[in-house]
């Protein structure tokens, strides 16, 4: 039966593999054939492409070991403007809107995903891990970046030994970032449960704010440095902090009204989550509140001040699947490909400089908390993931200091497409080998009730 | 009114027709064609208060092709099922007949109409606007006939077998759809081919992809996953369409159709999809709605005129038929066939797709043929259908309190 099962399943991979063949040559095809068109009608071809191609291309690699989430970054690069053309950089602009969406759902995810009670467990943990992260990484990346910048990174040869460490300090402030969404995705994926993977989501989404407090007082106290003309100033944590209670009083509010509503009404919850994706991220862009912070408050709410959160994550996780392949693919196919060619020396140094650091972190930390030894093992391999986060302080980051900013930001771009595609695969390796990945099967047809029809 | 503003407010109509469709105790709540949803775009567009400009309208056309695509794959799903059995052969032929002798008339009444006044354009113009007419008007929307059945309670042969006409006139239109864009293909395609070819390629795409679809799903899947192969080849299947300028409606009607027959799991699949219908359908009706312009042409109430006649004459003469063919039928009257009158969801998407892809006289005039059109039906069709389930006893006397469930 198992070798039927396993020739079945080599079958169904061939048929996969050539099926993405064939719709791959289908849309070079179209694009050939009929050369120009408007683009955004052709932005719907390119999402359902990467939307295909991501599914198909994750359950391809699944008996490799590798995360569905890496299978989406891959679909995304072959297909994005770097490989085979077929989603354009115009199209990849115009899909904000998805990210928006996804980002959203991720944040509400995490958040719900907190409990309360298990946090408070795992505290000590959590503040001894938080601490020495942040202290650590932030030093020790610091150091490194300036022992290789001189003979290994071309814009730093022009600067003064001042604006040198600023530029280092900067970085190693990037450094400390983690992945909300990449942490999310793998855990949807292998649905975990444990003490890592309570202990990494936790993590994660807590850095998340620690790191927005951490990157405006670097910012802050680097400014001197790499502008002479510049003076020390804390102006900024002022908008921040209002920005802070802004966004938590907002999460709150709208975390009783999701609880109400899913009390009350408990119904069609993907239009009410794509409300909140749409039409509350723009309130909060216009508010200039933290998103990320308002949705994982909101989510939050929803576990620990009502009993609806279960149902909650359940929602979000059956409407997000869906949303996190387009958004994986699309950060795939936004991947500068040259620019990592150019600097991938670089950037692996510096992305190996990084992990060794969380690694050590992690173990010094465990010690520390006297953790269990499964979180000693394994708890540096969820926090070597950077996305979206990283990015978009380093375009704060270059905004601010305009005359390193485009190389700055050219190396955090060919870094975090490092720690990008070697994250993921170590959270979900680290995961299985500690046992948390759940041996239960997604649903799948037979276990769907009997079509309601007349 | 910006962008996310006209966003939230499609997706409040979808989230109230999510409760149209799931919600057992409103089900039959509202008007079968949804035309009330038309007249509320009309309003709000450019053509009464221009709260919703042309330039919003513009900016929203990638999510009406969307929403058009993804119904024709719902329709394609469930054609030739009424529920969750197959429909008989007698009704397949009789649905399909039906709706070609309903576009004939229609385009005959157009055209002759066009030609006296000397209106309408060029030639190809007009075969377009005839043409159009008649493929939106020809069908028999489902959503009438559920619509009485379900408020009434009315059960026999007669409401079954107009239930699976219902199900079955949607193939012809399609195909009139795919032939008439063929009439004006896009300038850019870098490959010579002659017009006869784009209706089978329109056609082939669809079963194309759809065998595709079909293949995927014919593994067993996560559910997450299977919606993924059925968005992802949807969307494919939309943008190619319109990257090519065929139907897309069409191409994925057909996919719907080919996923439906080739894979094992069509009755899960029309569950699934089923429910997503109404919602999507709401905010499209609005959209179109929107895009009315009564004005789109000289003398547009005769030719709508002359085309809701030729519609009514036609729906009669397949009344006739039905009788022929159907003893419980016969006692329903003469006029069976004005229960047929209902049009909706299906017309209103052939008329927003012709106003997409002719901007325009060509495409306005079609939308307004097939809204007005369904508005008709709507004060005919319901009124007549519960009529003839009355003459046929499969319904308590209109008026009396039992069956009735308001």
């Amino acid at each position: 039966l198992s070798s039927d099962a396993t020739r079945k399943g080599v079958g169904a991979h061939a048929t996969h593999l050539l099926l993405l063949g064939g719709f791959s040559a289908l849309m070079l095809f179209v694009t050939r054939v009929v050369p120009e068109t408007q683009g955004s009608l052709w932005t719907i071809a390119a999402i359902g492409f990467l939307l295909l191609s991501g599914t198909l291309l994750s359950e391809l690699l699944a008996p490799l070991g590798l995360p569905h989430l890496t299978g989406y970054l891959i679909a995304g690069i072959a297909s994005g403007p770097y490989a085979l053309r077929l989603v354009d950089e115009h199209t990849v602009k115009s899909l904000s809107p998805v990210n928006t969406l996804a980002l959203s759902l991720i944040a509400l995810a995490g958040g719900a995903e907190l409990d309360l009670e298990t946090v408070r467990k795992g505290a000590r943990s959590l503040g001894w891990a938080m601490f020495v992260q942040c202290v650590l990484v932030l030093v020790v990346v610091t150091g490194c970046f300036l022992v290789m910048a001189r003979p290994l990174i071309p814009f730093t040869r022009q600067l003064a030994p001042a604006a040198l460490v600023g530029v280092a300090m900067l970085w190693g402030a990037l450094a400390v970032t983690r992945s909300p969404s990449a942490t999310l995705g793998i855990l949807s994926q292998t649905r975990a449960n444990g003490p890592l993977a309570t202990f990494t989501l936790a993590f994660v989404m807590v850095s998340d704010v620690v790191v927005v407090v951490l990157v405006a007082l670097v910012l802050g106290c680097v400014r001197p440095l790499i502008d002479p003309g510049a003076t020390f100033s804390l102006d900024s944590f002022s908008t921040l902090g209002h920005q802070m209670i802004g966004s938590v009083a907002l999460g709150t509010t709208l975390g009783l009204v999701i609880a109400a509503y899913l009390r009350l009404v408990n119904r069609q919850m993907l239009v009410v989550l794509l409300v909140l994706g749409f039409g509350v991220s723009t309130v909060i862009e216009y508010l200039q509140f933290d998103p990320l912070l308002t949705f994982m408050v909101a989510g939050f709410i929803v576990r620990n001040l009502s009993n609806q959160g279960h149902k909650f994550t359940a929602y979000i996780e059956k409407t997000g699947t869906v949303v996190y392949v387009v958004f994986f693919a699309t950060a795939g196919a936004d991947l500068d490909v040259p620019l990592v060619r150019q600097l991938w020396p670089v950037a692996l140094l510096l992305a190996g400089s990084r992990s060794l650091v969380t690694w050590g972190g992690a173990r010094v930390a465990g010690k520390l908390a006297k953790d269990l030894p499964v979180l000693r093992r394994w708890a540096w391999s969820g926090l070597v993931s950077q996305a979206g986060l990283a990015l978009g302080l380093s375009v704060v980051i270059s905004r601010e200091f305009p005359v390193i900013g485009p190389s700055f930001r050219a190396l955090a771009i060919a870094t975090v497409a490092v720690n990008e595609m070697i994250g993921p695969v170590l959270f979900k390796f680290a995961l299985d080998r500690a046992g948390e990945t759940s041996r239960v099967q997604a649903p799948t047809f037979p276990s769907m009730p009997p079509p309601p029809m007349r | 009114v910006n962008a996310i503003l006209i966003l939230m407010g499609l997706l409040v109509l979808s989230y109230l027709g999510s409760f149209l469709v799931t919600g057992r105790s409103v089900r039959g709540v509202g008007l079968p064609s949804g035309v009330e949803y038309a007249a509320l775009g009309y309003v709000l567009g450019p053509h009464a208060l221009g709260l919703v400009g042309a330039d919003n309208l513009a900016s929203f056309e990638p999510v009406v092709q969307v929403a058009l695509g993804w119904l024709a794959f719902a329709v394609g799903l469930d054609f030739g099922y009424a529920g969750d059995k197959r429909v008989r052969v007698g009704s397949l032929t009789l649905g399909s007949l039906g709706s070609i002798l309903t576009a004939a008339a229609v385009a005959a009444a157009a055209w002759f109409t066009m030609d006296r006044l000397g209106v309408g354009g060029s030639a190809t113009d007009r075969v377009l606007i005839a043409g159009g007419a008649g493929a939106a008007c020809s069908e028999t929307t489902r959503h009438a006939i559920r619509w009485v059945v379900d408020r009434y309670d009315a059960k026999g042969p007669l409401a079954d077998r107009i239930n699976e006409i219902a199900h079955t006139d949607d193939l012809f239109p399609m195909i009139g759809v795919a032939v008439l864009f063929a009439l004006d293909p896009t300038r850019n395609v870098a490959l010579a081919m002659p017009l006869r070819d784009w209706p089978a390629i329109t056609v082939g795409l669809g079963l194309l992809l759809g065998g595709g679809a079909a293949m995927l799903l014919r593994s067993e899947m996560p559910i997450e996953d299977t919606w993924g192969v059925m968005f992802g080849v949807s969307l494919i299947a939309i943008g190619t369409a319109t990257r090519l300028a065929i139907s897309t409606l069409t191409v994925t009607f057909f996919m719907g159709m080919a996923v439906s027959v080739l894979t094992r799991h069509g009755a899960e699949l029309r569950a699934m999809v089923g429910p997503t219908e109404r919602p999507v359908l709401l905010p499209a009706l609005v959209l179109a709605g929107a895009r009315i312009d009564f004005h789109a042409m000289p003398a547009l109430p005769w030719i709508a005129a002359a085309a809701i006649g030729g519609r009514i004459v036609a729906k009669v003469a397949t009344g006739w038929l039905l009788a022929a063919s159907s003893p419980p039928a016969r006692k329903a009257g003469a006029f069976v066939g004005l229960s047929l009158l209902s049009s909706g969801a299906l017309a209103m998407c052939i008329g927003l797709a012709f106003a997409l892809r002719f901007p325009g006289p060509v495409g306005d005039t079609v939308l307004v043929i097939a809204t007005l059109s369904a508005t008709v039906g709507e004060f005919v069709g319901p009124l007549r259908l519960r009529r003839a389930l009355f003459l046929a006893g499969e319904l308590p006397e209109p008026g009396s309190s039992g069956g009735v469930r308001i």
